[in-house]
């Protein structure tokens, strides 16, 4: 049985008549010892989604799910006092932004140490001696004296070394990252991606690796979502997704990556951008930026289906050399 | 004025060992302390060319940028356009200079007036700089920008909170080319856009270079967007210039260990192309505070003692400029 497991998740805002859809019918699961990476624009739904998993979208956002189990158990029906257990011990979540995540009026001592006393008791003298360990376990140099710092006496790379230590205080069996590197420096970002994942290894740990780049989770996750306007769009394992892409966004949003082209040639674009609250098409929700899209794209909304082992949401998933298949030829709008 | 004129030979814009230091108030009865932002960069910037700036946060590249438009004025070293040393220009002359160097910033959430509709953000620099045109010109000024920049004409009286990042940044764009300026500094462009549309800016920008006949200073930390849009890249760290070179050569084969490092922790798609290499330990140091030598030497792996005493100077070797002692040994 997997870890965390995710059977059409939806995430409504708004009002009951006209809701708005952030996250649309959405199933993942995640193992013991396994790395998912989410991918997506901004709007994707990706982080509401994994908010969603650890019960932080309020009123009047409204969650739904065919199930949502973790190790077996519903976290949607059961009471909301053992789900509280479970959040925060079995599941933790690493924000993106560390130096808005940690609380400045509190030095990084007391924070930790509040997770543990949450979860875990025992007495004042073990609590500290096991944040002394959290924090040698981040690699943060000389932890003594960094146990009374204030968040705001602490760098980037630093501060986001105590969230993970906060994160994983009380030995999760699931960490959710999300973004954990965008607010940092591309070498600090390196350092910060070899700890989790050595942490993820260490402790057998499922991880979710939500990010915006591509390149990231490639390197990183064992398989690899792309969601587009609170759908999932393409899923597979890392190593084949980016290499021979399904879907035509999954397609383009590579071919925007400036890596993949050559010399000053102009990038190839995708037209538009991602569709908002009020201009949701009816049909696919990539249907007007995609260079595939024809007549039946726009009335009809795609299902997931799966082709060649792949989950796609497209009526013409692409075969390996990049072109859409079960389409009539000319066919294209 | 003689800095507007081009002049053959004669690079467009070129600084020469560029300082800028900030006094650091430390508290009572403790003497000032001196950060130095930037402490000796030089370079020279052709027409039509693009400079790429890079290196990690805290490294000088945004300082730089303030004393190239001239917003702050630089503590010592030369600052010349087309020859002409600008560093020291009267109030009013600076304002011709101003015409000749734009900036793009970072965040196009905050660099725009929320309060002002797009057609007076962008009559705006024109309202200041070109008082000889009459309001009509200045409209058709500001609508024939927008028609290049691909923002359409009825975008002109719309507020900045009606637009994507995307487009939002279109209209920074626009706004720094409305007076046809010959170098744009563009201060992470694209970092806050998503990939989708960071290529379509790209484009955007890259079109307008032909177009306009402009020189970019591309101030950036992602270096994938640096190799498609620069011809010359200049790495900094802690203020001072670690290499320089063409876009290609220092990609294909960098010399500096920090160019090295940075190039090695970008994650790349292509599994190929993955090199692996022992991440950088340690973070920036502080400015205040600098490393004596080499200011790299405590992150490393090459370091020896000689690093650690004395300052490496910007030297040439294989037809670029690198800063280290021991160069020809790990090249």
């Amino acid at each position: 049985m997997a870890l965390l497991e995710v059977k059409n998740l939806t995430v409504e805002f708004g009002s009951e008549d006209k809701p708005f859809r952030a996250v649309d019918s959405v199933s993942y699961s995640v193992d013991r010892g396994e790395v998912l990476g989410i991918v997506g624009e901004s709007g994707s739904g990706k982080s509401v989604s994994s908010l969603a998993v650890m019960g932080l979208i309020d009123f009047p956002g409204r969650v739904s799910a065919d199930s949502l189990t973790f190790d077996g158990q519903d976290l949607l029906t059961m009471p909301a006092k053992r789900r509280r257990e479970i959040t925060g011990k079995d599941i933790a979540m690493i924000f993106q932004d560390p130096m808005s995540a940690l609380n400045p009026c509190f030095t990084v001592e007391a924070q930790i140490m509040e997770a543990l006393k949450v979860h875990e008791g025992g007495n004042k003298k073990q609590r500290r001696e096991r944040t002394l360990e959290l924090l040698n376990q981040v690699g943060i140099p000389d932890p003594k004296s960094r146990m009374t710092a204030y968040p705001h006496q602490l760098s980037g790379g630093m501060s986001q070394r105590i969230v993970i230590a906060m994160a994983i205080a009380c030995k999760p069996r699931l960490l959710i990252a999300d973004e954990p590197t965008t607010a940092l420096d591309v070498t600090i970002q390196a350092q910060i991606i070899d700890l989790l994942l050595k942490l993820q290894e260490d402790s057998d740990m499922g991880l979710i690796l939500i990010t915006h780049d591509l390149a990231l989770v490639s390197e990183a996750a064992n398989r690899i979502q792309v969601m587009y306007a609170g759908q999932l769009f393409e899923s597979g394992p890392a190593d084949s997704i980016f290499a021979a892409p399904r879907h035509p966004y999954t397609q383009a949003l590579l071919e925007a990556l400036p890596e993949r082209s050559e010399g000053h040639d102009r990038l190839r674009t995708i037209p538009g951008v991602v569709p908002g609250q009020y201009d949701r098409p009816a049909g696919c929700l990539l249907a007007p930026r995609c260079r595939y899209a024809n007549e039946s794209c726009v009335k009809a909304r795609p299902e997931v289906s799966d082709f060649n082992g792949r989950d796609v949401r497209c009526f013409y998933p692409l075969n390996d050399q990049g072109q859409p298949t079960g389409m009539a030829t000319g066919e294209t709008v | 004025m003689s800095f507007l004129d081009a002049k053959p030979g004669v690079p467009l814009l070129e600084s020469d060992d560029l300082v800028r230091h900030y006094e650091v108030n430390r508290g009572l009865g403790k003497p000032n302390a001196t950060v130095k932002a930037l402490d000796g960069v030089s370079f020279s910037l052709e027409a039509q060319k693009t400079l790429a700036v890079v290196g990690e946060s805290g490294c000088g590249k945004s300082t730089l940028g303030r004393q190239l438009t001239l917003i702050e004025k630089p503590t010592s070293g030369a600052l010349k356009l087309n020859g002409t040393e600008v560093g020291h220009l009267s109030d009013k002359e600076a304002k011709q200079f101003r015409r000749t160097v734009q900036m793009i910033f970072q965040n196009p959430y905050g660099s725009l007036n929320p309060r002002k509709k797009v057609g007076q953000i962008l009559a705006e620099p024109v309202l200041l700089n070109m008082d000889n045109l009459g309001r009509k010109e200045r409209e058709e000024r500001v609508r024939a920008t927008m028609a290049k920049v691909g923002l359409r004409p009825e975008f002109y009286q719309r507020y900045p909170h009606m637009f994507s990042g995307g487009q939002r940044q279109r209209i920074a764009i626009a706004r720094a080319l409305i007076l046809e300026p010959k170098v744009i500094v563009a201060d992470e462009p694209v970092s806050a856009l998503d990939v989708s549309v960071q290529a379509q800016v790209l484009n955007l920008m890259m079109d307008l270079q032909e177009e306009m006949n402009v020189a970019y200073v591309f101030i950036s930390h992602d270096l994938s967007v640096v190799r498609h849009i620069a011809d010359d890249v200049m790495v900094m760290y802690l203020g001072r210039v670690a290499e320089k070179g063409p876009t290609d050569e220092i990609f294909a084969k960098p010399l500096h260990p920090y160019t090295r490092a940075l190039l090695a922790s970008a994650p790349k798609i292509d599994p190929t192309q993955r090199v692996k290499a022992e991440p950088l330990t340690g973070e920036l140091p502080s400015p205040i505070n600098p490393p004596s030598g080499c200011a790299f030497h405590k992150r490393c792996p090459f370091a020896t003692e000689e690093c650690a005493k004395v300052r490496p100077e910007l030297r040439n070797f294989e037809g670029r400029e690198v800063a280290c002692h021991r160069v020809e040994e790990i090249a």
